[in-house]
């Protein structure tokens, strides 16, 4: 699973996930891409059973691009643990997806099995996504 | 040589973003009309229009004829930047158009169209990747390519197209790199199912921390 290998601070601020991202918001690698529709935090989980859905799906040939990395960490207090006595413990990593970001990109494949790809992937993911081509952007 | 389409424009008073927004509202895209020795001159187009003739033409490198409502005559321009909302890229908000002339060289994106079916993908099951997929190419409007097709069906497993080995027409010159990979057929990467993992063992390793850098680090070991 995806998770950085190095990190300067354990933990991190929540943080707001106000705006629309404005960059990696294009199909830059592949011919086909699937952009979030709305704001959200998106697991190495989620990220691993979107790439493990999509490849089962295309089996041989394409390629997939993974264009969100985890690299928020998460943290969570022990199971009955009082409040306070400071912030919990890091429990996993998330990336922060905001709406317009491509997520996944794929080539090498007809539209037909892109889509059909991208939607499974989709149904992995915590928000609403769009299927996205190459030639449709402006 | 790219065909010409035509688009009405008409001169709009307002500048901002409330007047922008105003203009959308009403079914417009504002937009900017410039070029070589003339005064901006602030637009506004008929989205329905715009959407419609973005999806029929190759907006990079077709010349379009502009007519501007209240003037005689028409401008040849070329789309030079259409600006969206992120997660809307089919809904243009602003479009410069760029007034070009005859006789100055301009530059433009050049669709690159691969033809074929490559021997590697056919016979052995690679994948084509294609890297470049428009050509930045500088020539005279009249000598603008509508498309630059390159046939990609003798490449096997592991072989390249470069920017050198594509045939452009007398005239227009190609301004990027000519060792730039256009297209490549890569082997075929199978996907290993990785064998089941002891319940310990894997939650071992999700529970792993990432080895830390910097000033956090440091103080944790001074603590030590």
């Amino acid at each position: 699973m995806l998770a950085p290998k190095r990190v300067k601070y354990r933990k991190k601020h929540k943080g707001r996930m106000s705006g629309k991202a404005t960059r990696g918001n294009k199909v830059s690698f592949g011919e086909y891409g699937l952009m979030a529709a709305e704001p959200a935090w998106v697991s190495n989980r989620q990220i691993e059973a979107a790439r493990v859905a999509m490849t089962r799906h295309i089996k041989r040939g394409g390629k997939v691009w993974i264009r969100i990395f985890p690299d928020k960490p998460i943290t969570q207090k022990p199971a009955e643990t009082r409040m306070g006595k400071g912030k919990g413990n890091p429990e996993g990593w998330v990336a922060v997806v905001k709406p317009g970001r491509i997520m996944f990109e794929l080539e090498g494949i007809d539209e037909q099995t892109a889509r059909r790809a991208l939607d499974l992937a989709s149904a992995k993911l915590p928000i609403k996504c769009r299927f996205v081509a190459r030639d449709e952007q402006l | 040589m790219t065909m010409t389409k035509s688009l009405t424009a008409t001169k709009r008073e307002g500048s901002g973003k409330g007047a922008a927004r105003k203009l959308r509202r009403s079914g417009r895209v504002p937009a900017v009309l410039y070029g070589k020795d003339m005064e901006p001159v602030h637009l506004s187009v008929d989205a329905k229009e715009v959407e419609h003739l973005f999806h029929v033409i190759s907006v990079e490198n077709t010349v379009l004829d502009l007519r501007i409502d209240g003037q005689k005559g028409s401008h040849q321009i070329l789309v030079r930047e259409i600006q969206s909302e992120p997660d809307r890229p089919q809904t243009p908000v602003h479009i410069d158009f760029l007034r070009i002339q005859k006789d100055v060289e301009v530059d433009v994106e050049i669709p690159v169209n691969l033809v074929g079916v490559p021997v590697g993908v056919r016979m052995h099951g690679g994948v084509l990747e294609q890297i470049v997929h428009e050509l930045p190419v500088r020539c005279l409007p009249s000598l603008i390519p509508e498309s630059i097709d390159v046939d990609v069906s003798g490449l096997d497993l592991d072989d390249s197209i470069h920017v050198s080995d594509m045939g452009v027409v007398e005239g227009v010159e190609v301004t990027i790199d000519p060792t730039r990979t256009v297209c490549l057929v890569a082997a075929p990467r199978v996907e290993k199912e990785p064998e089941p993992e002891e319940g310990e063992e894997a939650e071992a390793e999700e529970g792993a921390e990432p080895e830390r850098v910097g000033e956090e680090a440091e103080a944790d070991a001074d603590e030590d």
